[in-house]
């Protein structure tokens, strides 16, 4: 395979970019949509799971004989669709409107500063080791290059995560306060405290991948944990999971612990203020850090581009034949494994209630963080024994 | 075009280095504590950049971490709690202002005398090292983590706890003091 000029690797980093956003800006209306369709299922919300733009075609002809039938039609994949386009064309057309009061430069760059950096963290995650496609030859430029399955190959891949989502912070905080105006800045207090806290067990808990392979590569720690681990190993991976998926809800200020907008007790929180396209970057941040944290689970603890999660991959690598299909890494599986993780978010949303603050907050210190340590010890055991 | 790419790569370090400095003169000259903040942040971030452009990886993802993640979010905090008039901000400002241009010469005068081998002297032939015995088994330029864990935790373990120590007392310290003033 040729080696490219330094023009032609950025051009190949630039393509990957471009299928990066492009991922995510199609991951993200989809999320918004089973959202609204899973919520509307599990706590029987009518509109977003009957609103459609008529009963045409085959599943259309289906679902009127399940009415006839006396029930309530299961294959409505699409209804609901006329609420999501709507959605999307409010905060699109809606008017952009800054509080007379309010600190222009701040409130201008709070919404920014989210969106980058949720979206830069994807620079680290590698979707699939190795190449993930080669150009074709009547490619103009760069035929036969291969492309790589994440952006950057980072030796402190975690590091670079854990760096750039903690900046995710200042977002809200700073939302909160150019706002000029009292439930927003309360929110944007909550969400400085609480980020801060579950940042705290949220890294123990991923120091426990890193302990037990040896490295702080996302590509290379997600191949160790699939395939590489000792039977052993399970226990403090799936602690540890669970430990980083209640962080991961926190970090993103999910429904349990979504303290920063609670909107009975704070109106919308930190955004109360913001409207259009400025309250759609922090729509599409909140989303952007779900799909983040998911692919970090997925990553390190569900056996990322591997079938089979917690380490079990390599124990059933030693039954399959060699080169089988289902033995190997495909980009498939990660995606598939991060869609999963997602609807868990809608799933959990649409079963738990939100904690008072201050149990927010004492479940962190109190709880998350010595357990995180107790698993951090045990990680350490297994690699020292094993 | 490829000349320019490559111009700018050699002089990464000296973009993000004239970056920071310039986030730094916003911090002092800001009037809004929050943007002094926020150019702070700014200045953190770029070295960072200055880390990275001398391939210390670990050093510009941990100044990341700890600086933008960790503790300029607590000074917004603190900022945003404390609410200071303009009137009383220029007093406390003008009261203060002696003070701090001696802080700084001071810490100027310090900072020569630790590093002015650095600044002055000959330049060193080679970058600095782990020691042989350390480094055995390690490609530091591709295992930058793990050469500053060797260096940390196998070399100058003695100082390295000794400060964390000093840090242990200072985190001792504020919950004291914050305890007395409530009870």
């Amino acid at each position: 395979m040729p080696t490219p000029t330094l023009l032609q690797s950025i051009a190949i980093t630039l393509i990957q970019c471009v299928l990066v956003v492009l991922f995510v800006f199609v991951v993200v209306p989809l999320t918004v949509f089973a959202e609204r369709k899973v919520l509307g299922h599990l706590q029987q919300r009518l509109g977003s799971t009957r609103v459609a733009s008529g009963h045409i075609g085959v599943t259309g002809w289906m679902n009127r004989g399940m009415w006839k039938w006396g029930r309530i039609p299961v294959l409505s994949y699409w209804r609901g669709i006329p609420g999501l386009l709507a959605d999307v064309l409010k905060l699109i057309l809606k008017e952009d409107i800054i509080p007379a009061k309010a600190d222009k430069f701040v409130f201008f760059i709070a919404p920014a500063l989210s969106m980058v950096s949720a979206v830069v963290v994807f620079a680290a995650i590698s979707f699939v080791p190795g190449t993930f496609f080669v150009f074709p030859s009547w490619f103009p430029g760069l035929a036969g290059l291969p492309v790589s399955g994440g952006i950057a190959d980072i030796n402190v891949g975690l590091l670079w995560i854990l760096g750039v989502a903690s900046v995710g912070v200042y977002g809200i905080v700073l939302a909160g306060w150019a706002s000029n105006s009292k439930y927003p800045l309360l929110g944007g207090l909550r969400s400085a405290a609480q980020m801060v806290s579950y940042e705290v067990p949220l890294a123990i808990s991923l120091l426990a991948p890193v302990v037990l392979t040896g490295s702080l590569n996302f590509g290379e720690m997600a191949q160790r944990m699939a395939t590489g681990t000792s039977a052993w190993g399970l226990v403090p991976q799936v602690f540890g999971f669970l430990i980083y998926l209640t962080c991961g809800f926190a970090e993103t200020n999910r429904l349990p612990f979504d303290m920063p907008e609670a909107e009975n007790e704070l109106v919308a929180g930190f955004h109360t203020e913001y409207s259009g396209m400025k309250f759609g970057f922090f729509y599409l941040a909140e989303y952007i850090n779900m799909t983040v944290v998911s692919a970090l689970a997925a990553g390190f603890f569900l056996g990322g581009s591997w079938l089979l999660p917690f380490g079990l991959q390599g124990l059933a690598n030693q039954l399959l034949p060699a080169g089988a299909w289902i033995a190997g890494p495909h980009a498939i599986f990660f995606v598939a494994k991060i869609i999963f993780l997602l609807f868990t978010y809608i799933w959990v949303r649409g079963t738990i209630p939100r904690y008072r603050y201050d149990q927010v907050m004492s479940v962190a210190w109190k709880y998350l963080i010595p357990l995180a340590l107790v698993n951090l010890l045990l990680a350490a055991f297994v690699r020292c024994a094993v | 075009m490829e000349h320019f790419i490559e111009t700018i790569g050699r002089n990464m370090f000296a973009i993000f280095g004239v970056m920071a400095l310039g986030g730094a003169a916003v911090v002092v000259a800001s009037r809004s504590a929050v943007h002094s903040v926020l150019a702070f942040l700014f200045a953190m971030l770029c070295i960072a950049g200055c880390f990275l452009s001398l391939e210390a990886e670990f050093l510009g993802m941990a100044q990341i971490l700890v600086y933008a993640g960790g503790i300029v979010v607590l000074f917004l905090f603190v900022v945003m709690l404390v609410e200071v008039t303009k009137a009383k901000e220029k007093e406390v400002f003008q009261l203060q202002s002696r003070y701090a241009i001696g802080a700084v010469l001071l810490g100027v005068a310090a900072f020569a005398a630790v590093f002015r081998k650095v600044i002055f002297g000959v330049a060193s032939p080679q970058a600095l090292k782990l020691p042989e015995n350390l480094a055995q088994g390690l490609n530091v330029a591709q295992q930058n983590a793990q050469a500053v864990s060797r260096g940390l935790f196998a070399g100058y373990l003695l100082p390295f706890e000794i400060l964390s120590v000093v840090l242990l007392v200072a985190l001792v310290g504020a919950v004291v003091l914050a305890k007395t003033e409530r009870v």
